[in-house]
Order: C-alpha cells, then sequence, then structure tokens
C-alpha cells in the first residue's frame, strides 16, 4: 500500500511536470500584451528610471521570458521551489496572497453545494432504483439527464432572470449587498450568505445529476445481487434489505467518487463564480487568463492539476481501503 | 463477430429458402406448414440492438428531437425566407429640429479683390459702426483707424460697402490737449514742456501748493490744467493744458489750409478739398483731426442678408456675390466670369437673375437653415418657410405649419435614401414653425428615418425577433444549430480517431507502447482543458484571426483535448479482447498485426465507441457554447447557440431580451439531454446485461 501510494506521487509529480510545460508553453506564446502594458506603464511613472525598451527586458527577464520556452519553464519551476510564486499583474499582489483572500470563498461555495449535492442526489438515486421503471424512476431519470445537460451559463442566467430579476430575491451578482458597511458583523455574514444562494444553487443543480444517476446504477447493480436476493428469501423487511444490506454496498464506490471529489472543493467554479462576481479563486483566474496574467493562471493551474491528481489518488487508495476484496499492486 | 457472420450467412440461405418457399406458397394458395422455414426468424446483432433501443422510451424521444432537431438545423434554412446575415431595417418618425430661421443682426464681410487688406481691428468694429450709421439714419461713415481712413457707404438695407484709404494725419483743429510739463512730487518743481505758453508764476503755484492724488484739475490765472500720473516715473505727474486752434503734426500748411479746415469743421463736413488735395476730418468731440486721404478703394462689402440659391448643386461664387451685392445699390447690373446678371430688390430681398432673366438665387434678410448650420435646404422649403414666417409676423402668432416633402433619411449614413431609379425618396410632413422669445424661429417635424430594425420583439415576421445587429433570431438559431452541431460532431470524430489509434496502439502492443501512451493519456486527462480554451480563446483574440480559421482552431483544440477518455476506454476493451480465443485464432491463422487490430479488435469496440460518441457530443456542444458565451469561442458574424445568448448576456440586455436567450439556451439543453439519452439508450440497448 505505501509502496504503491509513493509509486501513484512519483508518477503525479511526473505528470504534473509535464502537464505545467505544456501549460507555461501555451502561456508563453501569449503575445505578451500585459507584459508591454505593464511596461508602458512603469516607463511613464514619473520617477522611472528607466526607457520603455529598459523596463521590457528587466520584465521578460524576470518572468523568465528571454530564454525562450525550456529555460523560461526551469526559472519558473525553480521561483516555484524557492516558494517565490511571484506577483499577480492583475491583482499586483503576490499570487500567494491573492490565493489566501479567494479560496474560501470558493471553498464555501464548493462544500454548501456538495453537502446539498450529497444531501438529494444520494436519497433521489437510491429511491429511483428501488422503483425502476416506475415515475419515480422515469422522472428522476429524466430529471437528472437535464441537470447534466444544463450549461452551466444557462442555468446561471435562468436563475437570476427568475430570482434576481423577476422576483428581485436576491441581488444580481456580488457578493454584497448595498448596505453591507452598515451592518453587524453578524449581519454582515447573513449578506454574504445570502448572495451565495443562486451560485449554489446552479452548482447543486449541475452536479446533482451525475452522482444522482451514479448512485442508481450502483443500487441496481447491487440489488442484483445474489446476496440481496438471499436476504430477501430469508424474510429479511424490505427495509433493511435496503438500508442494511444494499445501501452499505452501494456505499463502497460512493465513497470512491465522493472521496476522488473532494480536492475539487478548493478547485473554484470558474463560470458561476464569474457570472455571479463571487470573488473566489475560479472568478479570479478568469479575470487573469482574460488578461494573459502569467504568474497567477500558472499558478492556479498548478493548483487544480495537484487537486485533479490528488483526487484520482485519493479515489483509488479509498477503493482499497474500502472495499477488501481489493488489492493496489 | 464469428456470431454477426454466421447469423447473416444463416439469414441469407433463410431468404433464399423463403423466397422459393413463397413462389411454392403462391402456387399453392397461401397453405402454411408448421415446419415451414419462414416463420423462424433470426434477428442480426443490428437489429436486436434497435429493436432494444426501441423499446427505451425515453430513448426514442430522444431520437425523435435529434432528428427533429437536425431537419431544424439543416433542412430548416431551405424554407426559412431569411438568411443569417439578413440585415432588417424598418421605418421609423423621430421628431427632430429640422430647421432654424432667424433674421441675422449681424454683417458678414466678403472681400472685393484682394488688393486692400482690411485689419481685423475694423472687421470686428464694422457691426458697432454699421449699426450706428442705422441708428443715425446716416449714408456714410467716415473711421480712421491703423493708420488708414476708412469709408462706409450703404449701398441698400442691409448691405454696406467699406473703402478704404492710405492717410496721413495732418493736423488737429479746435480744442486739443497739450503737454504743459512734468511736476516732480519729490521736488515739487515744476519743468516747464518747451515752446508751450504758460501763465507766470505757474512754477511758485506748484510749488507751494503741490498736486495730490493720481490725477486731478486745477486751474491758474485763467487757464485749465490737467494732471495725470506719468507713465514712466512715478513720482511725477505729466501736467496738460488745452489749446485751441490748429495742431500740426508735420509741417504747417499756411493759414489759408487752416481757415478752410476751421470752416469746414463749423459746417459739419467730414471731407474737404483743398489746393487739389482730398482731406478727411474725423471728428472727435472738442477736436477733430485731419486727414491727407489717398484714393479710395472699395475693399469689403458687408451684408447681413443671406444668400439663397435657387439650385442647391449651382455654383454661385464669392466673386458673383460680391458683384451682386455692390450692384445692388447702382444700375443693378454686374458681370462676373464674362456673364451677366442682374440684380433687383423686391420687397427686402435682392433677386439675382441671369443674363436670360432666370432668377438664380436671392439676397434674404431671413437666415434658413438646418439645425446644424448646413445650407442643404432646397429652395422651395426656404421660401415657404419664410412665407409662413412673415404670415406668423402679421398675424403675430408665435406657431404655424406647412406641409412639405421630406427626404427619408438612412440614420446609419445620414444619406438621403433613393429609390430604385435613383431618385429621393420623399414623405409628405408636416412641419411646425415656433417663434422664441429671442426672435429665432425653430421648424420641427417627424422625419421618416430608415433605420436597423433592433431587437424587435416577436411578431409574425420575426418569431423571435431581431437581435442587436438586425439579424432575424429565428434564422439564426438555425444557422446557429447547424454550427452547434457540427462542431460536436466534428469534434468527437476527431476524438475518435486520436484515441481509437492510440488507445488501440496501447492495448495491442503493451509494455513500454502503453506506458508511454498511458502517461500520455494521464497527462491530458489532468490538463484543465476550460482554463486550456480560455487561454487559446485569448490567445486567438489577440491574434484577430479570421473567425471561419478560428472556428476550425477550435475545433482542433477541443478534439486534441477530449481524446484521453476515449482511448483509455479502446485501450482497456483491447486489452481484454486481446486474451479471447478468436484473437489467438486470428493470429494463428497468420493474419497480419494491421488487419487484425483493424478488422478484428476495432469493429469489437465499435459499440461503446458509438456510446461515447453520442454522450460526447452533448459534451462538446456545451463546452463549445460556453466557451462562445464567454465571447472566446465561434465570433460574430458566424452563429452558434452560445455567440447568440452572449450577445445579450449583459445585465440589461438579460432583463430586456428574454425572448432571445430564453429559446437558445433551452435549444441548446434539449439537444444535449436528446444526445444524452440516446446515448443512454444505446449503451443499454448494446449491453442488456446492464438492464436487467
Amino acid at each position: 500500500m505505501l509502496k504503491y501510494t509513493i509509486k501513484r506521487l512519483l508518477y503525479s509529480v511526473l505528470i504534473l511536470f509535464f502537464v505545467m510545460f505544456i501549460i507555461y508553453v501555451l502561456m508563453y506564446n501569449m503575445p505578451a500584451g500585459y507584459i508591454e502594458t505593464k511596461a508602458m506603464e512603469l516607463a511613464n511613472k514619473q520617477n522611472s528610471t528607466r526607457s520603455f525598451d529598459e523596463w521590457l527586458k528587466f520584465l521578460n527577464a524576470q518572468y523568465g521570458m528571454d530564454k525562450g520556452p525550456f529555460i523560461g519553464y526551469f526559472t519558473w519551476l525553480g521561483n516555484v521551489f524557492r516558494g517565490n510564486l511571484g506577483d499577480s499583474w492583475k491583482w499586483t499582489q503576490p499570487v500567494t496572497e491573492v490565493f489566501k483572500d479567494a479560496i474560501w470563498y470558493s471553498f464555501a461555495l464548493g462544500l454548501v453545494s456538495f453537502i446539498f449535492e450529497i444531501i438529494i442526489a444520494i436519497p433521489l438515486g437510491i429511491k429511483a432504483a428501488k422503483n425502476q421503471y416506475g415515475v419515480v424512476d422515469y422522472s428522476a431519470s429524466a430529471f437528472a439527464m437535464i441537470c447534466i445537460s444544463m450549461p452551466t451559463f444557462f442555468l446561471a442566467t435562468l436563475l437570476k432572470y427568475i430570482f434576481a430579476v423577476k422576483l428581485k430575491w436576491f441581488d444580481i451578482s456580488g457578493m454584497q449587498g448595498k448596505f453591507y458597511d452598515q451592518l453587524s458583523p453578524f449581519m454582515q455574514f447573513l449578506d454574504v450568505a445570502k448572495h451565495f444562494i443562486l451560485p449554489s444553487v446552479t452548482l447543486i443543480i449541475i452536479s446533482i445529476g451525475g452522482l444522482m444517476r451514479y448512485t442508481r446504477t450502483n443500487m441496481l447493480e447491487v440489488l442484483n445481487a445474489d446476496y440481496i436476493r438471499t436476504a430477501r428469501a430469508k424474510g429479511v423487511p424490505e427495509k433493511k434489505v435496503i438500508s442494511h444490506h444494499a445501501f452499505r454496498n452501494t456505499l463502497i464506490p460512493l465513497i470512491t467518487t465522493l472521496g476522488g471529489s473532494l480536492p475539487g472543493l478548493f478547485s473554484g467554479a470558474l463560470i458561476t463564480e464569474t457570472l455571479f462576481a463571487i470573488r473566489g479563486i475560479g472568478f479570479r483566474s478568469y479575470e487573469s487568463m482574460v488578461v494573459g496574467d502569467i504568474p497567477f493562471t500558472m499558478f492556479y493551474l498548478a493548483f487544480i492539476s495537484i487537486l485533479t491528481l490528488l483526487g484520482n489518488l485519493i479515489a483509488d487508495l479509498l477503493y482499497a481501503a474500502v472495499d477488501p476484496r481489493v488489492r493496489l499492486s | 463477430m464469428s456470431e454477426m457472420k454466421k447469423n447473416n450467412y444463416l439469414n441469407d440461405a433463410l431468404k433464399k429458402r423463403a423466397e422459393e418457399k413463397e413462389n411454392e406458397a403462391a402456387e399453392s394458395a397461401g397453405e402454411v406448414k408448421l415446419d415451414d422455414l419462414s416463420r423462424v426468424k433470426v434477428l442480426s446483432p443490428a437489429r436486436k440492438v434497435f429493436k432494444r433501443f426501441m423499446r427505451n422510451r425515453l430513448a426514442v424521444f430522444g431520437a425523435y428531437v435529434l432528428i427533429a432537431m437536425f431537419l431544424f438545423a439543416f433542412a430548416g434554412p431551405l424554407f426559412y425566407p431569411y438568411g443569417q446575415k439578413q440585415v432588417f431595417n424598418k421605418y421609423d418618425t423621430q421628431n427632430i429640429n429640422y430647421a432654424q430661421a432667424k433674421k441675422l443682426a449681424s454683417y458678414t464681410g466678403y472681400p472685393v479683390g484682394d488688393e486692400v487688406d482690411v485689419p481685423s481691428s475694423v472687421n470686428n468694429m464694422m457691426n458697432s459702426y454699421i449699426k450706428s450709421m442705422i441708428e443715425a439714419g446716416e449714408e456714410t461713415k467716415d473711421v480712421v483707424a491703423e493708420g488708414a481712413a476708412y469709408s462706409i457707404k450703404r449701398i441698400e438695407d442691409g448691405v454696406y460697402s467699406l473703402s478704404a484709404a492710405e492717410s496721413e494725419e495732418i493736423c488737429t483743429a479746435g480744442v486739443s490737449e497739450i503737454k504743459a510739463g512734468v511736476f516732480s512730487r519729490g521736488s515739487k518743481s515744476f519743468e516747464a514742456a518747451e515752446g508751450v505758453e504758460l501763465p507766470e508764476g505757474l512754477d511758485a503755484y506748484l510749488a507751494e501748493n503741490g498736486l495730490s492724488g493720481q490725477s486731478g484739475e486745477f486751474e491758474f490765472g485763467g487757464v485749465k490744467f490737467n494732471y495725470s500720473r506719468s507713465a514712466n516715473e512715478k513720482t511725477k505727474l505729466d501736467v496738460f493744458t488745452h489749446y485751441e486752434g490748429v495742431v500740426y503734426a508735420g509741417s504747417s500748411l499756411g493759414e489759408e489750409f487752416e481757415k478752410a479746415v476751421l470752416t469746414a469743421i463749423e459746417k459739419g463736413e467730414s471731407a474737404l478739398s483743398f489746393d487739389g488735395t482730398d482731406y478727411l476730418i474725423a471728428n472727435d468731440g472738442d477736436s477733430s483731426r485731419v486727414f491727407s486721404t489717398g484714393e479710395f478703394k472699395t475693399a469689403k462689402v458687408f451684408t447681413s442678408l443671406v444668400l439663397d440659391k435657387h439650385d442647391q448643386e449651382s455654383d454661385f461664387t464669392d466673386e458673383m456675390r460680391v458683384g451682386a451685392l455692390l450692384a445692388a445699390g447702382g444700375e443693378g447690373v454686374f458681370s462676373v466670369g464674362g456673364k451677366d446678371y442682374s440684380v433687383e430688390k423686391v420687397d427686402e430681398y435682392l433677386i439675382v437673375k441671369d443674363s436670360d432673366g432666370k432668377e438664380i438665387a436671392e439676397f434674404s434678410p431671413l437666415s434658413i437653415r438646418r439645425q446644424s448650420g448646413q445650407d442643404t435646404i432646397e429652395y422651395d422649403l426656404k421660401r415657404s418657410i419664410a412665407s409662413a414666417i412673415e404670415e406668423m409676423d402679421e398675424k403675430g402668432v408665435k406657431t404655424a405649419t406647412i406641409v412639405h416633402d421630406i427626404p427619408l433619411q438612412d440614420s446609419e449614413t445620414g444619406q438621403q435614401m433613393l429609390d430604385e431609379e435613383g431618385n429621393v425618396i420623399v414623405n409628405s410632413t408636416e412641419m411646425l414653425i415656433t417663434r422664441t422669445d429671442t426672435g429665432v424661429y425653430n421648424v420641427t417635424c417627424d422625419q421618416v428615418l430608415y433605420l436597423i430594425d433592433r431587437y424587435a420583439p416577436p411578431s409574425a415576421t420575426h418569431i423571435l425577433g431581431t437581435d442587436g445587429d438586425g439579424f432575424d433570431v429565428f434564422a439564426r438559431i438555425m444557422y446557429g444549430g447547424r454550427i452547434s452541431l457540427l462542431v460536436g460532431f466534428v469534434v468527437i470524430f476527431l476524438e475518435i480517431i486520436i484515441g481509437v489509434i492510440l488507445g488501440g496502439l496501447a492495448g495491442f502492443y503493451g509494455k513500454w507502447v502503453d506506458m508511454i501512451i498511458m502517461r500520455l493519456v494521464d497527462i491530458f486527462y489532468c490538463i484543465p482543458s476550460m482554463p486550456i480554451l480560455i487561454i487559446f480563446g485569448v490567445l486567438m483574440d489577440y491574434q484577430r484571426l479570421n473567425p471561419y480559421l478560428r472556428l476550425f482552431v477550435m475545433m482542433a483544440i477541443l478534439g486534441l483535448l477530449g481524446w484521453a477518455g476515449v482511448a483509455r476506454m479502446v485501450r482497456g476493451q483491447i486489452l481484454s479482447l486481446r486474451e479471447q480465443e478468436f484473437m489467438t485464432a486470428a493470429e494463428a491463422t497468420g493474419i497480419k498485426t494491421s488487419t487484425r487490430i483493424f478488422k478484428h479488435l476495432i469493429p469489437n469496440v465499435m459499440p461503446q465507441l458509438i456510446v461515447i460518441a453520442t454522450m460526447g457530443i452533448g459534451g462538446v456542444i456545451i463546452t463549445e457554447s460556453t466557451l462562445s458565451f464567454l465571447g472566446l469561442g465561434v465570433k460574430h458574424p458566424l452563429a452558434t447557440w452560445g455567440t447568440m445568448i452572449n450577445s445579450v448576456s449583459s445585465q440589461q440586455a438579460v432583463k430586456m431580451y428574454p425572448y432571445i436567450w430564453i429559446p437558445v439556451g433551452l435549444l441548446i439543453c434539449i439537444t444535449v439531454v436528446a444526445f444524452n439519452f440516446v446515448g443512454d439508450g444505446l449503451r443499454d440497448a448494446y449491453d442488456p446485461r446492464s438492464k436487467k
């Protein structure tokens, strides 16, 4: 197990190395609009000591942009290992500062959606499996399919239109109401929470379908297993069959996937955050990517790549941990 | 595979037999026996799958939706009257300030020839000179400024000529102020100027009394003095006395001249001829200044009248204008450029006719111009506005209406709209003339404008209205559907090709090939695709790629980012198939590797591939529309469902135009749902074990 974990970790590092290289080459080829603007800005400052060209050279050297993608990539890697992630160009702050500001909003949003997703999707999936081909099954399946097929941006816009424009229950976007500054700390918290409702609902609806279908499929598989037939034959009450025998066995794949998606709680919701102007990591990174902010984008992409790899690793390890039949090699 | 072939053979054989039997049956009048082979039907695997698929209601529903969607997107435009880039226009009226009419109070000067330059100070003063002439009822006025003599002459009401002549100041006649001396405050001493007669004892008087203040007056010995602070030295005061008589600027011209000047001043004349020279007398209160003058030349003609040409296109040069104005007071004839013209005064107007006696232009006291100040109003309209204003003034009312043809204007270009024969399209329009308190007449009317029909609400002509470019939304949805569906298919095709090749290689060869390819798969699995697509979108924005090229690049990138899943699936399948007996048999028969892969392995992966592709198209459509929604995917003028929503994604537009984005969004949703239903149904149909 330990050996397997170490092997997987080493693989992950290798994969990460190449993934970041591909991303770096891509960012490297951005027509450096930002560096030029930045150099212009610095050169036009009153007490500027360098000309535009000198600034451009300086900035390029600082970000390793002048030595070609290979050396540039290693410059970036070297900086990262020294703990120097650079300053975000867009937010004019150290990357880690921006990250610290943003990540908890994203995590809160992710966690709330994750909890509700589990609460809604798993019981629904089990219910659908129990009544296979029944009305509940068909409607739940159709609902799940619609959730899966809904483009995030359309759902978000629709929710905004219904609840913010027509019913006026919420603000259209943003994290704080107009009178945020005049509220007591507790009311401020409630105000922010209120602004998180629509984005959370969006995320819940988008993710609910997949989990529901997954639960249903696995439950069906378990319900068709021999030991369930045996249990029923023994005269175990149906309730007990479902809750004791079937559900526990369904939990194996569920825990594996849910565990695997835990790191994803930190990755932020790019589209949803952007559309609702929630200043989480997704929104920040979108803004950064659009202007070609290399330090922050590189950081963010590295971050979510690590989260993905971590998720896969956790899922595999959990699989072995939960199901004693599985042996990892 | 082998089973399928067997079935086919069996089916063929059965068919043959059945045909034979049918022939027999036809002969023996439709008798069916129990052992009749036609009663036994063996379904091919494809038919089996089809049958199972048709039993799944959701899948069938999805299939119908997809067929409808394809017909809608690909065949629909053939029957729909509008194209995707057809701009729709509409006529709309807008109340505009069409023109403004006013009587000009100021005079504008036009140079006569270019011999004489008139300094700007004189030009600037002309309006007040003319005003004073009108108030005093004078016909002529002489002015001396900047070392030259000017003579202003009234030619006609509102027309004045300005003549200039070089002049030299000869003398001042009458009471003139002369410098008596300088008084120093400090030493209280008075220094008399040379050549001035002063009463005795003035120095003593001043030394005793002094002078107070900056300026003032005092009287001594029957003579009046005034003083003011010297310009050069602050402690000194210049003392002036008055002198009555003639003071020469230059040398004296003798008693005779002085006498003549004084008589002329007494008579109030402003010109004098003495000894063959002309003199000009400029009266300046107590004294008059006398100038000798050269020949007067007409330098400019000033007028408050406004020229209105009968034909807007015709040429009426400044030369003609000046000629006409100068001739107005005299015999009324002038010629410019070898052509004769005549000017005639009718009421307040000066009518200009050419040699044939045809009226070509007129000078009017009323300036009628477009609100912008441009002189683009045709003569007829000017005339009717002018006569309406006259009537208004007579009756003493403040408003009047006239009806006149106003050209139809294209609000995009600001040009007048032409019909097919090139004539200006006009609309009979009611115009309202209002007199303001400042004496300006504003002409307003509802002008018909030809403009792009933006954001028209749904109507019979446009089922879903029009968008911000004046395109028909319904037509755009159809064409957008084409691109969205096409993107889905092309991308999935790419993914499948790359995935099958790489996955097949990995699965078939195993070992290091597998190792390398699977690490590649891991890498592509790990790459966050949405951020990468956004970055690519921004990159292509910088490059300003042409929208069509951009579409292809985007499809290629989507395909490159998506193949990893297919490869992983194909590899897994092939790994298990490789161990099966039929593959061992294939290897034993010595079939070559490529045939083994493409003829024996891949067809067995086909079902899973079809399922993955069907489900994947939905995902690609969502990704594409999300990108386009962010403005980083397909670009205007190409329509996709995502760009259509993007065009109304601002907060204001979302509120105002739900009839654009809601149908489009629902369409995306329905299409993706349908693909997923069909994919689901296909999977269940191919693998009945999963759906017991």
